[in-house]
């Protein structure tokens, strides 16, 4: 292969690269906001033997009610629809009404430390992927 | 710069750190890196228009080709020739013979019912084999015609470029245990019999033919429906 053919094969190849970073780039940033909503806000605000309490809200339809998940020890727990009583999130100005808390009963657990996590639903456009973005943060907690 | 590494081209004079092999080498990676994107990342990304997909195939395709018409490789060379397919297919019966023998032990071992129309049952079988030797077809010419031929300029002819052929294409079938087994079973034979008898078309019969027989007589269970990359755990 003469020096010209060899610069061609190495401008194609380096091309190549950086068509493929460019798109790699762009996937990550699409798989991102496909799986991922920006606009959630919310906070895990107690966790005990009894209740697993917070509230949330999306910024981006403040009027939606959100489908939330609590873990325990990393376990399902249950499912339920974020549109409990909470004046408060309404009063701080993080809501369009007065309706976005959430409050599970806790399941049966055995005596010692746990972790409760409350995950959103979030779906994509189509439906086709859901995924699970954690509100807050995990609370820790005891049984006696 | 390491002095030794930079070449003077006789044509040009102008000075080129890249040896032959380190490109050849480059070429390998490109080619494969595209595969393990589309294979890996897109198709897991992607939505349900897969179109997505076509993006580092076909821009793997364009380096494939561009390198043949720059090095000046004819189609001939490639294996695109008729003249040598009954050697070439003489060279592949053996191994066939025993690689189909071996799965139908298997198959008689482990309980498994041979069934040669159990193959996408919803298509005639000849109509499956015809669509299987393009399949074939396509995977032996990116194998054997570029990935084959960049691994002799790397190594040279022999067992070191039959290893690196058939190590690529069983890697490319991760993480299906069995296909990779299969595949690098294969990549051996049909890069060994490409090296002596470089004729794509009796590579592609091979090809077809041994899928269907796998198919058919090994355990539905153990393929996976030789699901591959991300889709292997869908």
């Amino acid at each position: 292969m003469n020096g010209k053919s060899r610069a061609r094969l190495v401008h194609l190849l380096i091309s190549k690269s950086i068509i493929e970073a460019l798109l790699m780039t762009f996937v990550a940033v699409a798989f991102f906001f496909a799986t991922t909503n920006p606009y959630v806000r919310g906070v895990l605000d107690n966790a005990d033997r009894v209740s697993v309490t917070g509230w949330v809200v999306d910024e981006s339809r403040p009027s939606a009610r959100i489908e939330v998940q609590l873990f325990v020890d990393d376990r399902f727990a249950a499912a339920a629809i974020a549109d409990r009583y909470r004046p408060d999130v309404h009063e701080a100005k993080r809501a369009a009404d007065d309706w976005h808390g959430f409050v599970f009963d806790t399941p049966k657990l055995s005596v010692g430390s746990h972790e409760a996590r409350v995950y959103a639903v979030h779906s994509n456009g189509s439906g086709a992927r859901r995924t699970l973005q954690l509100i807050g943060k995990p609370y820790r907690f005891q049984t006696e | 710069m390491n002095s030794a590494s930079v070449t003077k081209t006789k044509e040009s004079g102008i000075a080129d750190p890249l040896s032959e092999r380190s490109l050849a080498a480059w070429e390998i990676v490109s080619v494969t890196s595209s595969v393990l994107i589309a294979e890996w990342i897109l198709s897991a990304a992607a939505g349900r228009s897969k179109l997505i997909v076509a993006i580092p195939t076909t821009l793997a395709f364009i380096l494939i080709i561009c390198s043949h018409l720059l090095r000046r490789e004819s189609p001939r060379e490639l294996g695109f020739r008729f003249d040598n397919f009954l050697s070439a297919l003489k060279l592949l019966l053996l191994p066939m013979i025993a690689i189909a023998g071996i799965s139908l032990l298997i198959a008689l071992l482990s309980g498994a019912r041979p069934d040669f129309f159990r193959w996408h049952v919803e298509r005639m079988i000849l109509i499956q084999l015809s669509i299987a030797f393009g399949w074939g077809f396509l995977q032996q010419y990116v194998l054997q015609s570029f990935i084959n031929r960049r691994a002799q300029i790397l190594w040279g002819r022999g067992t070191a470029s039959i290893l690196l052929t058939a190590l690529i294409f069983s890697g490319l079938h991760f993480p299906n245990p069995w296909l990779m087994v299969l595949t690098f079973v294969g990549g051996l034979v049909w890069a060994f019999v490409y090296q002596r008898q470089p004729n794509l078309f009796a590579l592609a019969v091979s090809h077809s033919l041994m899928t269907w027989v796998l198919v058919s007589t090994l355990p539905t269970s153990a393929l996976n429906h030789l699901r591959i990359g991300f889709k292997y755990f869908a």
